[in-house]
């Protein structure tokens, strides 16, 4: 992957984000022409005191006047206060940011990696009992919500069986230290993770089987045999590397579903992180808040598709600089 | 006297389709001697890739193979897969047809070589092969879409050379390419073959480039061999009126007899599920009769070395 | 040569039923597509609608398993579980279908220019449809939802309107390589116009990918108004399966073990979401003889 392709891709994430971040500006502003349509309590409010929270919040003087004031303070990492809890929105984020990334960080890895698994295998055995049984299975998963899984795990093997805690991220009673409190978070992962992993799992699947039945069409595989390879050895080398291309950009597209599964898992489990934060931001029509999680996500998932692109530019070898 | 390099006997290959089975080589024998080429030729259709194909077992999963495949005294069709993968490449390698789909395109090719000669634990070396064929050593580490068409066959042939092969099967290696590229592939043929002491199976359908590479030609329609005999004496005057027309088509520059014969032949080759009663030209023949559609034909030895399949000679 | 033309598409249609009646899945699809349509159309007979509404005063007991008279119980609110399932068909079948017209027709117009317009204004579109790829649709939604409301028409729109990204370039790369074929050409020099040569000639090329896109959209929007619904968005006293389920959890019906209360909208959303899904592969596998045999 040359460096011209990837300082490209570079100034297009930042162009997108730019992009964003105005989207996310108008987004708010425009539907709304009194700023404080969504205040809680705005009613009781006096004149002095909707002027400063006007002021406070950045919404006074002209539209350009409140883009400017908007863009410096973003940049600067202030996203006002919440409407709810009024505290700072950017400590709430950073407090709620460390669970959220540990939860999506290992379903991502996993959903993806036992998906791609998955795929390649009833692909390549095609009406093997493997297929036959993994492809209703996935694609029951893919039609089934994310959250309602999570429901029937925290019904079932949270509040039935008491295997696992049902909610939260540790045990608030007892005190853990050191590796007890590990295992205690740990055990707290375990069905957010199922639920996330095993609700996206199905996508990951039958993108990458049907992927694989385009591949075992074509001639190199035969090629490949001829030469004496192993049937293993042909999918490993040649078969897989293929099939994987079409996959990795809709990989990158199916990260922005696994982001609003977040939301609803941590919903379920009432997991305090950003996707609980939402939730709470939804049902108390917390705007600034609603805007900085927004666009949090869109950084997310726009690193994500970049770290995408790389990674199919280094797969693809007939990638070029001009698209 | 040396036993044959390849005995093909009674080589059936049915393919298995939603339609129902699919005869695609019908009850074919040959055989070939060490450092000898064989053309094999034929319209598209007449079973020559199906029969090629079928002697390494590189058939797709449910083909049905009967007959038996002997090559170094060993029937390939009864190999257990250990033993066929060590033969595969080492013993006969495959020249594939159409060098723009059968490298892989994200593997650099020194690399697809390299595989190669490394799942026989050969001792050439990728940068060696790649000057025989007369590819630059820089070339090694392109992708497969980075060179040209010929090119691509050149780097088809060295990685068929890898483990040194006393077989080499060319499936119609120079159909894709133009004119002035053939004339480079087809010499590059006859030097490894004089060189090498190559023994190789030439596919083509056109009979004009088998003229200066082949020892013995065999003809094939519909699944079946029509005519078997010494290249030049066939290509000069063929016996079966097919290989006639075949010959015919595909005027040889330069011989004056061959602007004079009849040429083009009407009709299409028959499906292989619904093949004419008795001799399957008999449609398109010019010198059929009534009979022609009654008896099966075998081929008739006309003289000790050359047999057709004609009731008519 | 108009009629000629309609009975050459009458016969493909004729073709294209014929084939789905032989595909397997496809057939179990329509089936569970019947299943719930009929759901949703005979709800009224099961139920009247003011139940839905609590009233209080009511008399039924709360959190009731399911006995004779409340066939599958009854939620927090005394309201029968059963009715809440039955008009939750409608609501959920009607934003689904809803959100995707939209979808579609956003998408296609948008991809139809986008293939067929030459220079800025196609990388223009290739822009904003990247933007929209990149958005995540989720978090996008609930903010538009938040902001312009919460009644199914309105959640219809706001998830139409995040949905058009990935059919709108499907369909532009198929408007591109009709493009390239001949009589596009020729017909621009005889003097065609531009809506002539899109109508007659690029529309019917297209509208294959579209029918088989939009039906593997459905899935995606009704997934996704449950998702919001859940989250809170949507009306609860029109609920959706979706929010029924956010009256299960919102209730602590997962813990209580109400299970009447929150299995069966989630097996109705899995139900439609793979009936869709399967007749939707099998109109690929139709218009594309190449995929057969996936």
């Amino acid at each position: 992957m040359n460096r011209r392709l990837f300082i490209r891709k570079l100034i297009d994430a930042v162009v997108l984000l730019a992009m964003v971040l105005v989207f996310n500006f108008f987004l708010f502003r425009v539907v709304d022409r009194d700023p404080l349509a969504r205040y809680r309590g705005r009613s009781k409010l006096s004149p002095e005191q909707r002027a400063a929270i006007i002021k406070r919040f950045g919404l006074d003087g002209s539209k350009w006047d409140q883009f400017v004031t908007y863009m410096s303070r973003t940049v600067r990492g202030d996203f006002g206060r919440s409407f709810d809890s009024t505290k700072p929105v950017k400590d709430e984020i950073l407090a709620a940011l460390p669970n959220t990334l540990t939860l999506v960080g290992i379903s991502t890895v996993l959903t993806i990696g036992i998906g791609l698994w998955i795929g390649i295998r009833a692909g390549w055995r095609r009406g093997s009992s493997f297929d036959k049984i993994t492809t209703p299975v996935t694609m029951a998963l893919y039609g089934t919500p994310e959250f309602f899984l999570g429901m029937l795990f925290l019904a079932f093997l949270g509040a039935r069986l008491g295997w696992f805690p049902t909610g939260g991220v540790s045990d608030p009673a007892a005190e853990y230290t050191g590796f007890a409190a590990v295992v205690d978070r740990a055990r707290h992962l375990v069905l957010p993770v199922a639920t996330l992993t095993l609700g996206y799992l199905g996508s990951y699947s039958l993108v990458m089987r049907t992927s694989m039945l385009d591949t075992l069409r074509e001639d190199y595989l035969t090629t490949a045999r001829a030469k004496g390879l192993r049937d293993r050895d042909v999918m490993r080398s040649h078969a897989v590397p293929n099939a994987l291309l079409p996959s990795v950009s809709l990989i990158a597209i199916g990260f922005g579903f696994i982001i609003g599964g977040a939301i609803t898992t941590e919903t379920v489990f009432s997991y305090p992180g950003l996707g609980l934060e939402t939730y709470e931001a939804i049902n108390n029509n917390d705007l600034p808040m609603m805007q900085a999680l927004f666009m949090f996500s869109s950084i997310a998932v726009i690193v994500f598709n970049i770290f995408a692109d790389v990674v199919l530019a280094f797969l693809d070898p007939r990638i070029k600089v001009s698209v | 006297m040396n036993a044959p390099l390849l005995v093909v006997d009674d080589l059936n290959v049915t393919y298995r389709s939603s339609r129902g089975p699919i005869p695609a080589v019908r009850g074919v024998s040959l055989s070939l001697e060490a450092g000898e080429t064989l053309g094999l030729a034929g319209e598209s259709g007449s079973g020559k890739s199906s029969l090629i194909m079928a002697l390494l077992r590189l058939v797709p999963p449910g083909t049905t193979v009967t007959g038996s495949v002997t090559m170094a005294g060993e029937d390939v069709l009864a190999m257990k897969p250990g033993r066929l993968r060590a033969v595969r490449w080492a013993e006969a390698a495959v020249v594939f047809q159409g060098a723009q789909h059968v490298l892989n395109p994200v593997r650099r090719v020194g690399q697809q070589i390299q595989e190669a000669i490394d799942c026989h634990t050969g001792s050439n070396r990728v940068d060696d092969l790649l000057e025989q064929v007369g590819i630059p050593r820089s070339r090694r580490d392109a992708y497969p879409h980075e060179l040209s068409g010929g090119q691509k066959q050149r780097v088809m042939i060295a990685m068929a050379l890898a483990c040194d092969p006393e077989l080499l099967i060319a499936d119609e290696p120079t159909t894709a390419l133009d004119v002035m590229v053939q004339a480079q592939v087809l010499q590059l043929l006859a030097d490894l073959r004089s060189e090498r002491g190559l023994a190789m199976i030439f596919i083509t359908h056109d009979l004009s480039v088998l003229s200066t590479v082949a020892d013995r030609l065999a003809v094939m329609y519909a699944g079946r061999l029509v005519e078997r005999g010494p290249a030049k004496e066939m290509l000069r005057g063929a016996h079966h009126p097919y290989t006639k027309a075949l010959a015919a088509a595909f005027p040889t520059i330069g011989d004056r007899s061959s602007r004079l014969a009849p040429s083009g032949l009407a009709g299409d080759p028959p499906d292989p599920t619904a093949v004419p009663s008795g001799c399957p030209f008999h449609p398109r023949c010019p010198i059929a009769t009534e009979e022609c559609a009654v008896a099966a034909v075998a081929l008739r030895p006309l003289s000790p070395d050359w047999e057709a399949a004609c009731i008519k000679l | 040569m108009s009629s000629l033309s309609a009975k050459r598409r009458r016969q493909s249609a004729a073709r294209v039923l014929r084939q789905l009646r032989h595909d397997r899945a496809a057939m179990i699809g329509f089936l569970l597509l019947a299943l719930f349509v009929t759901m949703a159309l005979t709800a009224p007979l099961f139920a009247d609608k003011s139940e839905l509404r609590a009233v209080a005063g009511r008399n039924n007991p709360d959190l009731h398993p399911p006995n004779s008279e409340f066939w599958l119980g009854t939620d927090e609110l005394g309201r029968d579980v059963f009715a809440l399932v039955m008009w939750g068909a409608r609501v959920s079948l009607y934003i689904g279908l809803l959100a995707t017209v939209v979808a579609v027709v956003i998408g296609s117009v948008l991809g139809l220019v986008a293939g067929y317009a030459r220079g800025w204004i196609s990388r223009v579109m290739l822009a904003i449809d990247d933007f929209f790829l990149v958005l995540p649709f989720i978090p996008l939604a609930i903010v538009l939802a938040l902001l312009l409301g919460r009644s199914p028409t309105i959640m219809a729109l706001v998830i139409g309107g995040t949905f058009w990204a990935g059919g709108s370039r499907l369909i532009r790369a198929q408007v591109l390589s009709l493009r390239e074929r001949g009589y596009v050409e020729r017909a621009t020099a005889l003097g065609a116009s531009s809506t002539h040569i899109i109508s007659r000639h690029v529309l019917p090329g297209v509208a294959p990918l579209i029918i088989a896109n939009a039906s593997l959209i459905v899935p995606g929007a009704i997934l996704a108004e449950s998702t919001l619904a859940f989250l809170g968005l949507g009306d609860r006293f029109s609920p959706s399966w979706g929010k029924v389920l956010d009256g299960a959890q919102s209730s602590g019906a997962l813990t209580l073990n109400a299970w009447w209360y929150y299995l069966p909208p989630g097996l109705c959303i899995i139900g439609v979401v793979l009936a869709f899904t399967l007749i939707g592969n099998a109109l690929e596998r139709v218009f594309d003889p190449r995929l057969l045999g996936r």
